[in-house]
């Protein structure tokens, strides 16, 4: 086999694939989205038979997922960290029950974090609910532990934790793949009719039963427990015990500041379960992870309960540096001040933005904007989201926040944003409360027909899948309808004096009927080859002696094409990146940026 | 060799840091690269860490490195936390390479340059792994520094 140049999300996908999954599901989240688009790509060009595709949230990828298992196909599913909170019902319950067939569970962190919610750490889940983990530590053992993953999901009947980091998962590395793609055909079976009596106890488990089934679980655990050997590298006085990407940057770092006779590096590559180790031989035993302290606690060692490892923020090579100091085995260098990049905003024609420009312009700055989950976060840089908590809680907070203020009688003006994949994802449950108490505030769904910010994945409202077969589009309109909002309107937030009226109706509906209302601002992404095509494409130039300097179209709107030029205090449209459409003209309040 | 590119969303610093990783490969060398790209289009740096013939993890320590690529030079600041050392495409390079190629091809075309120009690595090694448009552009890249 040659030598593959993999991310370790892609070499994830390569393990499972030829260790013999063929059913996977998942949600998209950054750092973990590449897993099945990859998936995909490979089924397809090996010919393979196999179920792939996204689901409307983790808590049903799992579900899905496992029920697949039970049937004895052997499945995966992927997600983000904050994604497995989602998950976390069938997660925990999973264990008990067990696997027919294998059911690996890829988990990506985001120590930093890059682009999370949270620096939570799965392995902590995983071992809450006691489920083995694998940690990989490079590219290389992403391809190799995922086979391995499937492999002990298998041999045991318990579902098995990948887990992987942003480091780890977005890496790139050349992968030796060892193994082939197998085209074996799939058997499915579940209910056999004559020994169902024996089985179903544990499908259909009582209390009691769930018992006997933890008991079951335990036995596992300390089964896997018994195999689960460390690798030791160098031979030092001090004892460090790492697992993930972390393990190695300190491997490197003991090489290069040679430190092999002072320091015994030892690699975890299962963190969970771990058996008792007899550490009396080092005068210190030290646990450096990311980015809680599973093995510290596990084995009682050093780390961040006495201040040696920080206790937030990712260890990059940087801070294991540092670490390395704190122990007092290397002088630390200088610290290196990194000046900030610029910040990032919406595209240039995101129709978000001009959407969330008529909203600000009708309910003003006073309103609150409870935002979500997906690239109209930005919209915080011009002032139209307050508040950003997790998945589909821009409904609930609207809920919350109005209700509140309902109840001390003040006035506030309230409006949720939630795009069209956040919405299907848990958007829905919290419109259905809101309905159902009659909470008067306007909920804005942005629908731009795609997973834009993890990288323009396929929506619910897609008449295709990802392998072709023809799919029920799903209406949000007929959702929302279905509910019972009483006020649900259609707009493509270009036509921006349309996009003004629906607006204004909304808040007199909300004022005299007292109830929920809804507005589905429609257009398709332009960071898609299909949205970008039939995106309209004008020549758009700012009139200098129009232009009063008042930056505006700046603060209140910021298009990235738009860029001030100091020297004659005026807008200036940057022709490299604007894509013409327009939407700027409606902007300036002294006319100065026009269609040409 | 630790090698950081960084540039901006659609230059195409994602395949010049691939073509050199492909490159290297071939020669039987390992890679190990970390990509931060999650914001690039909307206006975020790229950034690649790539460790050639050496190392585990594609993560390089701020001024570590042997040499910062840079394909838009308002990232110097940013890319001097890296090395000191770093190389950086004249305007008259930028202005030649976007007058004699496509745009999509102008990213090979100062492959070219860096490649002719730093003499890290061999135009032929190169040459062997792009298809033919960047082929072409990657040689208009090296016969621009000879002449």
């Amino acid at each position: 086999m040659p030598r593959l140049y993999l991310s370790g999300n892609e070499a994830i996908a390569y393990g499972l694939i030829q260790a013999g999954v063929r059913f996977i599901t998942g949600y998209p989240g950054t750092p973990s989205s590449e897993i099945i688009p990859t998936f995909q790509k490979i089924i397809k060009n090996k010919g393979l038979k196999a179920f792939a595709e996204w689901s409307v949230n983790e808590k049903v990828a799992y579900e899905v997922a496992y029920g697949a298992s039970l049937a004895e196909i052997k499945t995966a599913v992927t997600m983000k960290q904050v994604g497995l909170n989602v998950a976390m019902d069938p997660f925990m319950n999973s264990a008990y029950v067990g696997t027919n067939s294998a059911m690996v569970l890829v988990s990506v962190d985001d120590p930093g974090p890059h682009s999370s919610q949270t620096e939570q750490d799965s392995r902590f889940f995983a071992m809450a609910a006691k489920i083995p983990i694998l940690d990989p530590s490079t590219v290389q053992e992403a391809y190799d532990f995922a086979k391995r993953a499937v492999e002990l999901s298998r041999k045991y009947g318990i579902p098995v934790m990948l887990r992987s980091t942003t480091r780890v998962s977005h890496g790139r590395a050349d992968v030796e793949l060892k193994g082939n793609f197998v085209n074996e055909p799939l058997k499915a079976q579940f209910k056999i009719l004559k020994d169902w009596d024996k089985k179903l106890w544990r499908y259909a488990a009582t209390p009691r039963q769930r018992l006997m089934l933890h008991a079951a679980l335990n036995e596992k655990i300390a089964e896997i427990e018994r195999t689960n050997e460390l690798r030791f590298f160098f031979k030092g006085d001090i004892l460090i015990i790492s697992s993930g990407a972390v393990f190695s940057y300190l491997y490197e770092l003991i090489e290069e500041y040679g430190l092999q006779n002072k320091l015994t590096l030892a690699k975890v590559d299962m963190p969970y379960p771990l058996k008792k180790f007899d550490f009396s031989g080092y005068s210190r035993v030290i646990a450096i992870e990311e980015s809680m302290p599973v093995l510290e606690l596990q084995l009682c060692t050093e780390g961040r309960r006495n201040g040696i490892v920080p206790k937030q923020g990712e260890l990059t090579p940087e801070v294991c540096e540092e670490i390395l100091g704190r122990i007092g085995l290397i002088k630390r260098g200088k610290t290196i001040t990194v000046p900030p990049l610029k910040r990032p905003s919406l595209c240039p024609g995101c129709a978000h933005r001009i959407a969330l420009y008529a909203v600000k312009k009708v309910f003003g700055k006073k309103a609150i904007y409870a935002g979500d989950i997906g690239c109209y976060t930005l919209a915080l840089n011009f002032g139209v989201t307050d508040t950003v908590l997790c998945m589909g809680a821009s409904v609930s907070f609207g809920f919350g926040f109005k209700k509140a203020f309902q109840l001390a009688g003040t006035e506030q003006d309230v409006v949720s944003i939630i795009g069209d994949s956040t919405f299907f994802h848990t958007g829905i449950s919290p419109l259905i409360d809101a309905v159902h108490y009659r909470v008067p505030f306007l909920t804005i769904i942005l629908d731009n027909k795609t997973v834009a910010m993890t990288g323009n994945q396929k929506t619910l409202s897609d008449e295709v899948s990802s392998s072709g077969e023809p799919v029920t589009p799903i209406i949000i309109e007929n959702v929302v309808k279905g509910i019972g909002i009483n006020f649900v309107q259609t707009v493509d937030p270009y036509d921006f004096d349309v996009s003004v009226k629906v607006l204004k109706d909304a808040k007199k509906f909300l004022k005299e009927r007292n109830e929920v209302a809804v507005i589905v601002f429609r257009h398709l992404c332009v960071n898609t080859k299909e949205g970008l095509s039939a995106n309209p494409r004008y020549n758009v130039a700012v009139v200098k002696e129009l232009c009063k300097g008042c930056k505006l179209c700046l603060t209140e709107f910021e298009c990235p094409a738009i860029v001030f030029k100091e020297e004659d205090v005026k807008a200036e449209i940057d022709h490299t990146i604007c894509v013409g459409c327009g939407c700027c003209v409606h902007i300036c309040p002294t006319k100065a940026i026009r269609l040409i | 060799m630790k090698l950081v590119i960084l540039g901006k969303g659609g230059q195409g610093v994602i395949f010049f840091s691939r073509v050199i990783a492909q490159a290297s490969i071939n020669k039987g060398l390992s890679v190990c690269s970390t990509e931060i790209k999650g914001m690039a289009k909307k206006g975020g740096a790229v950034e690649i860490q790539m460790k050639i013939g050496e190392g585990m993890s594609g993560m390089i320590r701020r001024g570590t490195a042997d040499m910062v690529v840079l394909l838009s030079r308002e990232l110097l600041e940013y890319a001097k936390t890296f090395s000191e050392n770093t190389f950086a495409f004249t305007d008259d390079e930028i202005q030649t390479a976007r007058a004699s190629v496509p745009m999509r091809y102008v990213n090979t075309f100062l492959l070219g340059v860096f490649v002719k120009k730093t003499k890290l690595f061999e135009c032929q090694d190169f040459i062997n792994i792009l298809d033919e448009e960047n082929k072409k552009s990657f040689i208009k890249g090296c016969d621009y520094v000879q002449s």
